[in-house]
């Protein structure tokens, strides 16, 4: 069983993580697919900010000795077929997993049996008849000792636990210079996001209590936030910042085997965001119990499940790779993100663009 | 109806999710003449949000956006 301090600090950051998601409406299926959709860039640039804080909080924390960073062992294979896997499935499922799971706390019925599907999609891929799949792991590893360079002072080193992440730093020999990466990535995004500004902000007027409780944050606000909500996480933990997919899976797998030790620190952290919503949007007036049709609803319990599966294979979800990874700098992360991305675009071109 | 507009159209899409509120307004847009009025249902806080901005840049005009009970809303729009 975990420590109860874990448990509490998982709960606690939960519920702050779930209130930002709700009133962020932050939800990367949305933010990557509307680009082709539709066109809206909203989310995806609080998409872009929150990497952004990120990565400066977790490179000053790494910095100042208060953690070490742990990107992701990189399974080249894994992550682009988990990647792709996973963006099929959270556009069928209408929600990545961090949206499924704080649209579960807005009352959503769909979302509640999506994440059904990502549970069990989970445990037969990392338990079960599935597991076969997991060989594409072991076949495409690549690690810092096969390629003879040195992780790096700011990365965990290996452990039985743990195989050092190769990131854009010390793959290009600037493993003791991380900074210089996180500078460029930043101030490049940081540029667009200056330059494209305007015409998303939420023009209506109200009290700070209205804006910040009443009505959905601008976009650059929920950025900022959801980066925050990353670095307190990974303060909290010390191994890893948000992820979302674990904790469920670590979930099922204690209720199916009445081991409590299956259950994780992410596994507090997601019910704790089904809390934070719960409570965002009953004080919105936005809490309601509420369900599409018979056909939608097959349509997202079959998306949950295909996330399950893409996020064991791959090893992380939206989350776990694109707001926790790719601030670290992990390939695997930057990877297992594009081929989400990719997964999702051919999904919702041949769902709703064609013809 | 307290802004006196009738609409010309009703699209009820309470209870879809993201994005086929969106999607279903768009096509309902596409299919209206100019000058009517369509009025969308919709509990999907996102879209209450999204579809506004989006038929806005479009050129249609948006007449009203209410909220009409908890999660529901009520939005106007005016066909360019």
């Amino acid at each position: 069983m975990i420590d109860t301090s874990l448990m509490v600090s998982g709960l606690v950051v939960g519920v702050i993580f779930g209130f930002v998601l709700q009133r962020g409406r932050f939800c990367m299926n949305s933010a990557f697919r509307d680009i082709i959709l539709m066109k809206e860039y909203t989310l995806l640039k609080a998409v872009a900010l929150a990497i952004v804080v990120q990565m400066i909080g977790f490179h000053l924390m790494a910095t100042m000795g208060y953690i070490q960073l742990y990107p992701k062992t990189l399974y080249w294979g894994a992550m682009i077929v988990g990647g792709f896997i996973f963006g099929i499935g959270m556009v069928l499922a209408a929600g990545c997993a961090s949206g499924t799971t704080y649209r579960v706390g807005e009352g959503m019925m769909g979302s509640f049996v999506a994440l059904l599907g990502l549970m069990i999609g989970g445990l037969v891929t990392s338990e079960g008849a599935l597991s076969e799949l997991l060989k594409l792991k072991s076949s495409t590893l690549v690690t810092t000792d096969y390629l003879g360079i040195s992780p790096g002072p700011y990365v965990a080193p290996k452990s039985n636990k743990y195989e050092p992440g190769l990131t854009l730093a010390n793959v290009f020999g600037l493993d003791l210079n991380p900074w210089i990466f996180v500078a460029i990535v930043s101030i490049v995004i940081i540029a667009v996001l200056i330059w494209k500004r305007g015409g998303e902000e939420t023009k209506a007027e109200g009290t700070w209590y209205e804006k910040i409780f009443k009505m959905g944050w601008n976009w650059w606000i929920t950025g900022i936030a959801v980066g925050i909500v990353g670095i307190i996480a990974f303060l909290a933990l010390k191994t890893y910042a948000l992820g979302i997919s674990g904790g469920w899976f670590g979930f099922l797998n204690a209720l199916v085997t009445g081991d409590p030790d299956k259950l994780n620190w992410f596994t507090f952290l997601v019910i704790g965001v089904v809390i934070g919503a719960a409570i965002a949007a009953s004080i919105a007036g936005e809490f309601k119990l509420r369900a599409p049709d018979a056909r939608r609803l097959l349509q997202q319990f079959i998306g949950g499940l295909i996330m399950g599966i893409g996020a064991v294979i791959g090893t992380a979800c939206n989350i776990g790779h694109i707001l926790s990874g790719m601030p670290q700098l992990a390939l695997s992360s930057i990877l297992g993100g594009i081929f989400i991305i990719l997964g999702c675009w051919v999904t919702a071109y041949i769902m709703f663009m064609r013809g | 109806m307290s802004s006196g507009v009738k609409p010309t159209e009703v699209l009820d899409v309470r209870g879809e999710v993201c994005p086929y509120p969106d999607v279903k307004t768009q096509k309902k847009v596409k299919s209206m003449k100019s000058g009517e009025v369509l009025e969308v249902l919709v509990d999907y806080p996102l879209s209450a949000e999204r579809i506004p901005r989006s038929v806005e840049k479009q050129g249609h005009g948006i007449l009203k956006v209410e909220k009409t009970g908890t999660g529901e809303w009520r939005i106007l729009i005016k066909i360019k």
